[in-house]
């Protein structure tokens, strides 16, 4: 293979498209109505995916036969907007599919014929991406905004928010929140949960902030900003204490605000949670693995996060955005772009985190490897209710985070290393092989030191009891029988090194 | 006058911990709800099985009437559901004021339940700053269970610390056993196990807080019982094989700690260079004795180490005598009204202490780390382990960003 073309990887799982991008960021604004002009299919799957994620939907085809799309399908696609506009929606959005693309049916003339208000057409152009696809919806409702509102006092427009943002909803609840506090109004979220009035007013706000730059929005502000001259901001990703204190002040500094008062009331808030015992006498020893192909801005922001602020190391970090992927190498010690199934279930294994971050699919991938601490925190999800609870973002973010890195695991070592509640101690001695011994004082070295005594207590008793039942010596062998059944998953990749040395050893 | 314990626990809370960690020895609280609740509770953390902890849950009527009928209510309860061999009664502060007939109950209850061997111990305010005593006081009503059996011609036992040692003495006990050393260990998860250290001919106590037990040892089953030094880090861990290897006559081992120490003074160096770099001045507060052995490590690497230490017997004056002479740890003997003193005093970069001290080091943004996690800390593998992760496991870049934080926005 020549070495400068791109490897074409295999593609188990397929990453969305740029149809999905603009379908989703346009079926969450609230009073707009979204025609997808495409075969039933399209539409199906919309729907199943919308159910799998938990997203509400409002969503309407053209369903197109395979005998309109060779006649072309305008006049289906006009019987459904007229039937639409019936319900007299704020807005109307026509997505065209990647079946009418191809047949270049012309939806903007049916769209001018009917002359419904605050009509637009997006066009997801194949072969580009989900984000590229947001970028494009994006484009379209600026075309519709009011360059003439008048200009809000103290007001931004957060930018990216979309159904397929893991969490959108509570860090959009959280970040405003903190503006709130500090006397700033969000005008308008693009475009989440937001309603058409409120996006048409978007240039009224003073100041546009990208909430997700390592995905999209950046180039959504710059339009704006071109063509109604609202600045942005993009530089800071309001994950972490430090970096929403700095997100805060850097907006106040905009406006020309003095908040050093509340910022010194955040300090003292965040500094009296991470001194709390198990902050840091558990972070500091656990392990995170981070997947977000689908959201490399948390990818970055969490790394950052978890290794600056908290001491959490972060052995692996997969995303999609190769400069997201630059930037995080200084916070991990492995960064994986769009890898294979094959390759991210390896590396999970390899690295054996305490905890993993990601979306339905890793999870199915950790659990099948035996690891059981998951964070569901990217999408695709199912069956997985998201509501303002529990933000990845700002201060309550920040919390958050460590609440449940700490609670996903600490708990369920000590559960995992414990034995039962009313369980025998001991059944009993046995002879130990010497290598098996220093195996298992090997082993204890790779445990966190909080569970360290209790857990190679366990693995040693059941040791000696899988010894005692087999008529045995304690062999090297017993004790991986008992370390892999009676310790977590994650810890599984660390010891096979150690008794395969053992082996060895033994057999010498 | 302190202002706080910075202990670790309670004596009551140590001898549950011990006797729960020992199949065949049922625990039984005779104390007041408060007590029993509370002590569950404190030992969870460390027990691996039998969460559940068999009280007496004395009453307002049996404080003033004696808790007599309600002990052997329970001896009863526990004996039909257990059948363990033994029960120790754990005597906790009230029924001592109350001057409750444990012992005469016992021997009613000995009678009754045959089979069945009963012991009682003290807790409580009666070892007020030595919650270590506790774990003497247990293993002692363990030892008084036991049978003389013959000694095993060159057989030797190792007693360690209280529960958290058990199945953490493997770094001593296999380099003991790949020399050719017959070695039994105390304690051990079964009593059955545990009664085996009687056949030792010479008994090696690797820790503190079995003094008492130790004296039990020599008088009753006449064994030679030697406190060497706790077999920490490099040097200690050496000294004290080497020890055994000369009381042995065992050649086997002192070749086999040429070849592990060898491997280990190339690793110590390293992290003596480390350790110039960056100097640690280390501050240890009373954890379960470890304060002690956690500062010895440290201080081989080449901190500045100062030490509360928990317990004041025979062992710790040995111990206490090594670390000023071989690495001049300072320990403090005076009084002090809070840790805040201590720290003003010895500006520690690092500080080892236990929760209720965690209140006043985490205040001050210094690197600091719950000592009673960190108890499995025998043999070289150990100490370097945690040279090497110190930083990890000390984490001073975090603290230091805190500090520019709250700096940065004049929180503090």
């Amino acid at each position: 293979m020549n070495d400068s073309q791109p490897q074409f990887k295999l593609q188990e799982l397929h990453t969305p498209s740029s149809f999905e991008g603009v379908v989703w960021a346009l079926m969450g604004i609230e009073d707009a109505r979204t025609i997808i002009h495409s075969a039933p299919g399209y539409y199906f799957n919309m729907h199943n995916n919308a159910l799998m994620n938990d997203w509400p939907m409002e969503l309407y085809t053209s369903h197109l036969k395979f005998s309109s799309v060779m006649k072309g399908g305008e006049e289906q696609l006009a019987n459904v907007i007229d039937a639409i506009k019936e319900l007299r929606p704020a807005a109307l959005f026509v997505v065209t599919s990647p079946v009418t693309e191809t047949s270049q049916d012309d939806a903007e003339g049916v769209c001018d014929r009917i002359g419904y208000p605050n009509t637009r057409v997006v066009r997801p152009a194949i072969g580009e991406s989900c984000n590229q696809g947001k970028e494009a919806a994006f484009q379209a409702l600026i075309d519709l905004m009011d360059g003439d509102a008048e200009k809000r006092p103290r007001s931004v427009n957060l930018i990216g928010p979309a159904l397929c943002m893991f969490n959108w909803r509570a860090d959009v609840y959280e970040l405003k929140r903190m503006l709130s506090e500090i006397g700033i109004q969000v005008n308008a979220v693009l475009s989440a949960g937001a309603t058409f009035a409120e996006i048409q007013n978007a240039p009224a706000a003073e100041l546009n902030l990208c909430m997700y730059p390592f995905d999209y929005g950046v180039e959504t502000a710059e339009v704006m900003e071109e063509r109604f001259g609202v600045p942005y901001m993009a530089d800071i990703v309001p994950i972490g204490f430090d970096n929403s204190l700095r997100w805060l002040e850097q907006i106040a500094d905009h406006f020309d605000m003095d908040i050093k008062r509340y910022l010194a009331s955040c300090v003292q808030n965040a500094t009296h949670f991470i001194r709390s015992n198990l902050v840091f006498g558990t972070t500091f020893e656990l392990s995170t693995a981070l997947s977000f192909e689908n959201h490399n801005t948390y990818a970055l922001g969490i790394a950052e996060f978890f290794k600056k602020e908290v001491g959490i190391k972060v052995p692996l970090v997969s995303l999609s955005n190769p400069e997201a992927a630059e930037r995080v190498a200084a916070s991990c010690d492995e960064v994986l772009v769009s890898p294979t199934l094959d390759l991210k279930k390896e590396r999970f294994v390899e690295t054996g985190p305490n905890l993993i971050f990601g979306n339905f699919y890793d999870q199915k991938l950790a659990s099948e490897e035996g690891i059981q601490n998951f964070v569901v925190a990217d999408i695709p999800t199912a069956g997985y209710v998201a509501s303002e609870v529990g933000p990845f973002m700002g201060l309550m973010g920040a919390k958050h985070l460590v609440q449940t890195a700490v609670n996903n695991t600490v708990t369920k070592l000590l559960i995992d290393t414990k034995g039962d509640v009313a369980g025998e101690v001991s059944a009993g001695g046995a002879d130990w092989d010497v290598a098996a011994e220093q195996a298992l004082q090997q082993i204890s070295l790779a445990v966190p030191q909080f569970v360290r005594t209790f857990a190679v207590k366990k693995v040693y008793e059941a040791s000696q009891k899988i010894a005692r039942e087999r008529g045995t010596r304690v062999t090297v062998d017993i004790v991986r029988d008992a370390a892999e059944s009676f310790t977590p998953g994650r810890f599984h990749a660390k010891f096979a090194a150690i008794f395969d040395a053992a082996e060895l050893d033994s057999q010498q | 006058m302190p202002i706080k314990n910075y202990e670790h626990g309670c004596s009551t809370t140590q001898a549950l911990a011990t006797l729960g960690k020992v199949e065949g020895v049922i625990p039984l609280v005779h104390g007041p709800q408060t007590c029993v609740f509370e002590n569950q509770m404190s030992t969870l953390y460390c027990r691996p099985a039998k969460l559940i902890t068999a009280g007496t849950l004395l009453s307002k009527s049996e404080v003033i009437f004696g808790g007599d009928d309600s002990l052997k209510e329970q001896i009863r309860n526990v004996y039909e559901k257990h059948h363990p061999k033994v029960i120790v009664i754990i005597n906790t502060c009230i029924p001592q004021l109350n001057g409750d007939d444990v012992k005469g109950v016992s021997m009613e209850m000995e009678e009754e339940i045959p089979g069945l061997r009963i012991r009682s111990i003290n807790t409580g305010f009666v070892y007020t700053n030595a919650m270590l005593r506790g774990s003497d006081a247990s293993w002692l009503a363990i030892l008084q269970t036991l049978d003389k059996t013959e000694h095993e011609p060159g057989a030797i036992g190792i007693v360690g610390r209280s529960g958290q040692d058990a199945d953490n003495m493997g770094a001593i006990g296999t380099m003991l056993r790949k020399a050719g050393l017959n070695t039994y260990l105390f304690p051990e998860g079964h009593i059955d196990e545990m009664a085996k250290i009687t056949r030792a001919e010479h008994i090696y106590p690797i820790h503190l807080g079995s003094y008492e037990s130790c004296k039990y040892l020599e008088s009753e089953f006449e064994q030679d019982a030697e406190f060497i030094e706790i077999p920490v880090g490099i040097d200690g861990t050496t000294n004290f094989f080497r020890r055994v290897a000369d009381k042995e006559g065992c050649q086997a081992l002192h070749d086999l700690v040429d070849q592990e120490e060898k491997q280990a003074r190339v690793e110590l160096e390293k992290l003596r260079k480390k350790f110039a770099e960056d100097p640690v001045r280390m501050l240890l507060v009373s954890g379960p004795a470890n304060e002690m052995s956690m500062g010895k490590i440290v201080a081989e690497f080449g901190a500045e180490v100062f030490v509360v230490p928990s317990m004041k017997d025979k062992f710790y004056k040995q111990e206490r005598a090594i670390m000023e002479e071989r690495y001049g740890v300072t320990f403090i003997d005076e009084d002090f009204g809070s840790l805040d003193e201590l720290i003003d005093e010895i500006k520690p970069t690092v500080i080892a202490n236990e929760m209720q001290a965690e209140t006043e080091s985490s205040a001050r943004l210094i690197p600091s780390f719950c000592i009673f996690f960190y108890l499995a800390d025998y043999g070289y593998d150990y100490a370097l382990n945690f040279g090497k992760n110190f930083n990890n496991m000390t984490g001073p870049s975090v603290w230091k960003h805190w500090r520019e934080l709250n700096s940065r926005y004049a929180a503090v």
